[in-house]
């Protein structure tokens, strides 16, 4: 049973926010959505200081409490892991992004974009479907799925892989199949180092950080 | 074992203020409550019969009940999808709040048309099941430290009757039926169990997180407008119109808008202001400063 994960090395991240930028052209999204990035966090109190970089995105948890709170079934969880959004079936109520504890779930209001009229890059990415509806990370299905039906291994082959992981210039960010031991996203995980965000809520999240 | 016990767990992102739920939700959350907790206590009071009490509850009720529905609706991104709303009965508290919310409307329709005291009976429980579904709906947003408590659902449905005696009061008052008192001893031992429940929920765990997410309902301007305004004044009003019958229906119409003003502040100061996402933790091996 594949189930996808990722694994983010902070102690490699540089917070230049090139995932950020990866995954916003990816996906087209309008100004003042990103479904992922980096946090600048400053840690410990003075004079017991130091700068962590933190990448942010949505967890895909096993035990997502975004989807039960979904009053139209569109916040959903594949057999693989993978949490999304039926952007034709979502009401737009906010409700799973009141239920997430990552903050990873996103309202987009309207088509704006970052001019008054649309830059030919935006008229070619526009998704109407996606006005008005809560969107996400989505683990960057379409490629995943899409490499898979050609045969390609999501995590190693480039156009079988999240942009975010592809993107990544200090390799910090590994995607994978959890359950395949050979992989290296579930040696990762199975690192002593490795935690996850916030366990006491018990999400079980799918993306696992190593830190010191 | 030695490094998993040096971790600490730090705050890497502070709690931010949630953004997506605004007034309509804060009107949603206080009519639904009111109307739910109004025909309650109107029903309760006549004991189940058909009193003029209970015809204006029947009328007021399903409105506010509506009036907060379509409130909410205008919030959504996408509205006129509202009916895919009872898509998820089955998981979400969110389409539970609107099946029984329009079940309480059919029932208390259906009263008015073929009035029986089954349709009554059943309808309070539609009444107190939507107060308690709109509680739920706020417990189960698992993103809000001051919402994710499980005396949440308790905390809609006391709030929805001291709203709902305050509007019973303020309507008897001013058809110039003054309650009797015993039932305005009822709605203030209601109103001290209701102040009770709310006093535990602002000291609900002594974590730091929560304790930061409900400081703005312990703040003076809360503490004036819910523990004073809300509670306090109506007490003191109450005890007033008991002690003399003289000053009754001044002081019980007083009460009755004390206690519909209070709890709909309530309800505003718990989505707006204490409304905030949970910071974002990781426990990490704290650093010391390198001796030179």
């Amino acid at each position: 049973m594949t189930r996808w994960g990722m694994a983010i090395d902070v102690r490699r991240c540089v917070g230049c926010q090139t995932c950020t930028i990866a995954c916003k052209q990816e996906h087209g999204l309008p100004p003042d959505t990103a479904w992922r990035f980096v946090a600048d966090c400053e840690v410990g109190e003075y004079p017991d200081v130091r700068r962590l970089f933190l990448p942010m995105q949505c967890m895909h948890c096993a035990e997502p409490p975004c989807v039960p709170v979904c009053p139209t079934g569109a916040s959903r969880q594949r057999d693989d892991g993978i949490v999304w959004v039926e952007y034709d079936a979502c009401v737009g109520c906010g409700y799973c992004a009141m239920a997430c504890p990552y903050q990873a779930r996103h309202l987009v209001h309207e088509a704006n974009g970052y001019f008054e009229i649309p830059t030919p890059s935006e008229a070619a990415q526009a998704r109407p479907e996606r006005h008005g509806v809560m969107t996400k990370c989505t683990f960057c299905k379409e490629r995943v799925d899409d490499g898979l039906g050609r045969g390609l291994q999501p995590g190693v082959d480039a156009d079988a892989t999240p942009m975010c992981a592809l993107a990544c210039i200090a390799g910090a960010i590994v995607f994978g199949d959890l359950d395949d031991a050979t992989c290296r996203v579930s040696r990762l995980a199975a690192d002593p180092r490795a935690q996850v965000l916030m366990p006491e809520c018990g999400t079980e999240p799918r993306v696992y950080y190593l830190a010191d | 074992m030695a490094t998993a016990m040096r971790l600490s767990r730090m705050e890497m992102l502070p709690a931010q203020r949630q953004v997506l739920w605004g007034w309509p939700a804060v009107i949603n959350f206080a009519l639904g409550g009111l109307g739910a907790g109004w025909y309650v206590v109107a029903v309760l009071a006549a004991g189940f019969e058909r009193s003029p009490g209970v015809t204006v509850a029947s009328w007021a009720a399903p409105v506010l009940v509506l009036a907060g529905f379509a409130a909410v609706a205008a919030e959504a991104g996408r509205p006129l999808r509202g009916p895919r709303v009872l898509m998820r009965l089955r998981t979400s508290w969110m389409s539970r709040e609107l099946l029984v919310g329009m079940a309480f409307v059919l029932l208390v329709a259906a009263d008015l048309v073929f009035p029986l005291r089954l349709h009554r009976a059943q309808a309070i429980v539609a009444a107190a099941l939507l107060a308690l579904a709109q509680g739920f709906i706020v417990r189960r947003a698992r993103g809000v430290t001051a919402w994710d408590v499980s005396i949440m659902p308790l905390l809609f449905l006391l709030s929805a009757l001291v709203s709902g005696a305050g509007a019973y009061l303020l309507a008897e008052v001013a058809a110039g039926r003054p309650p009797i008192p015993a039932l305005v001893g009822a709605v203030l031992a209601l109103v001290v169990v209701a102040f009770v429940a709310w006093a535990r929920y602002l000291v609900w765990t002594s974590e730091d997180s929560y304790t930061r997410a409900v400081a703005p309902l312990r703040e003076g301007r809360s503490v004036l407008g819910i523990d004073g305004a809300g509670y306090g004044l109506p007490l003191l009003f109450g005890l007033l119109a008991l002690a003399a019958p003289a000053v009754a229906g001044p002081a019980l119409g007083l009460v009755g808008l004390l206690l519909i003003a209070g709890q709909v502040y309530a309800k505003a100061r718990l989505i707006l202001a204490a409304g905030r996402l949970r910071p974002i933790t990781l426990a990490i091996v704290p650093s010391r400063r390198r001796s030179s």
